[in-house]
């Protein structure tokens, strides 16, 4: 007489295969979508207010000069002055015509913020042949504060607790947009 | 023999057929590593700008990402405002690549008698702060005062990187004496490490 064959051996496991295809056509689908409406080209903006003669300054008595801080631009050198003489006048030579040292204007610029840290103003003056740019990497140095750089911290009038200042002079003006003076 | 042949063939196609499977988990691994890379680097834009043929637009650290505006384009041979072309730049031929230089130098009449303001541009500008006006009055939109909103008066410049600091100074001059107040110099991301 045959043997009972051992039941160990029947297995009621099945072998399931999973269906991938409908998986497959979402991640098609989400892939195209993402193709199509990916940006792959990142403008940003520097902003620039245009100078505006404001009548309501005029009428209030100030009770010391403003800073009206301002950086002329030349191919061989870069001049950063107040009309006021609040701060005393520096120029920086350009490494090579028309290649200025960002690394000292920004250096120059930090220590003036230092000075004035509620100052955000500053007044571009750049010569008329000077690159576009160059023009929008002083900007980048003038409006932006390095983690390198020292933490300047100024007090907030309503909390009276001192913050840590995040730009250097964010706002820029074109001071001679009627010609070099 | 040759129906003898067919069978055979036809027998192998059907055993081939049944056990043929397409592996898909492997082509699986590779589109979710796709979906993940896109999905980490997906950006979008608030903006219809875009760039132009022979355009070098400069790079820039601003994280400033310009909400859409008026949007004036200077390339080294025109300048086009709201996809018009207003006016078209002087060029020099030079003589030892045979190619044209660029000197973004204004045609005759193009500029005021003082040479300060661009005329076409200002034209432009003028009757697009119009039409804003225009489309401002008849909007639902008011202000506190029940008056219509202001016309914000922002101008997206999109220059090439070679264009002088005299030929912008002309196109912001002529911008502000047409009443726009905040200029948004456009210029491509810099990735900060």
């Amino acid at each position: 007489m045959l043997k009972r064959p051992s039941l160990l051996r029947k297995s009621n496991k099945k072998n399931i295969e999973l269906n991938l295809v409908p998986m497959l056509d979402a991640l098609i689908t989400m892939i195209s979508f993402l193709l199509f409406t990916m940006s792959f080209l990142t403008l940003v903006a520097v902003e620039s207010q245009a100078p505006v003669a404001s009548k309501s300054i005029n009428d209030v008595v100030m009770k010391e000069k403003p800073l009206q801080l301002t950086l002329t631009l030349r191919s061989n050198e870069v001049e950063i002055w107040s009309p006021f003489e609040r701060i005393t006048a520096k120029k920086i030579p350009a490494l090579e015509p028309g290649k200025p040292d960002l690394t000292q204007v920004h250096d120059a610029l930090v220590k003036i913020k230092q000075q004035f840290p509620k100052e955000t103003k500053i007044v571009f003056a750049p010569e008329g042949g000077v690159n576009y740019d160059i023009l929008v990497s002083v900007m980048d140095t003038s409006r932006g504060l390095e983690p390198t750089d020292p933490p300047i911290a100024l007090k907030n009038e309503t909390t009276g607790v001192d913050e840590v200042v995040k730009n250097l002079f964010s706002e820029i003006v074109f001071g001679n947009l009627l010609g070099d003076s | 023999m040759g129906f003898r042949g067919s069978i055979r063939n036809r027998r192998a196609r059907r055993r081939i057929d049944s056990s043929f499977e397409l592996q898909l988990t492997s082509m699986m691994d590779v589109l979710v590593i796709i979906l993940v890379f896109l999905l980490k680097s997906y950006s979008t834009s608030q903006n219809n700008f875009s760039s132009v043929k022979g355009i070098q637009i400069p790079y820039s650290k601003s994280e400033l990402n310009p909400p859409d505006s008026l949007h004036l384009v200077i390339t080294p041979e025109a300048m086009t405002f709201e996809s018009e072309r207003i006016l078209d730049f002087n060029t020099t031929a030079d003589l030892n690549t045979s190619k044209e230089e660029v000197t973004y130098a204004f045609k005759k009449g193009d500029l005021d008698e003082r040479g300060f303001r661009i005329m076409p541009l200002f034209d432009a500008l003028v009757k697009a702060k119009d039409k804003s006006e225009l489309l401002r009055a008849k909007s639902q939109a008011r202000d506190d005062k029940g008056a219509p909103l202001p016309f914000d008066g922002i101008l997206a410049i999109q220059a090439d990187k070679r264009i002088s600091y005299d030929t912008l100074r002309k196109v912001m001059y002529t911008a502000g004496a047409a009443g726009y107040r905040v200029f948004r110099l456009l210029a491509m991301k810099r990735e900060v490490m």
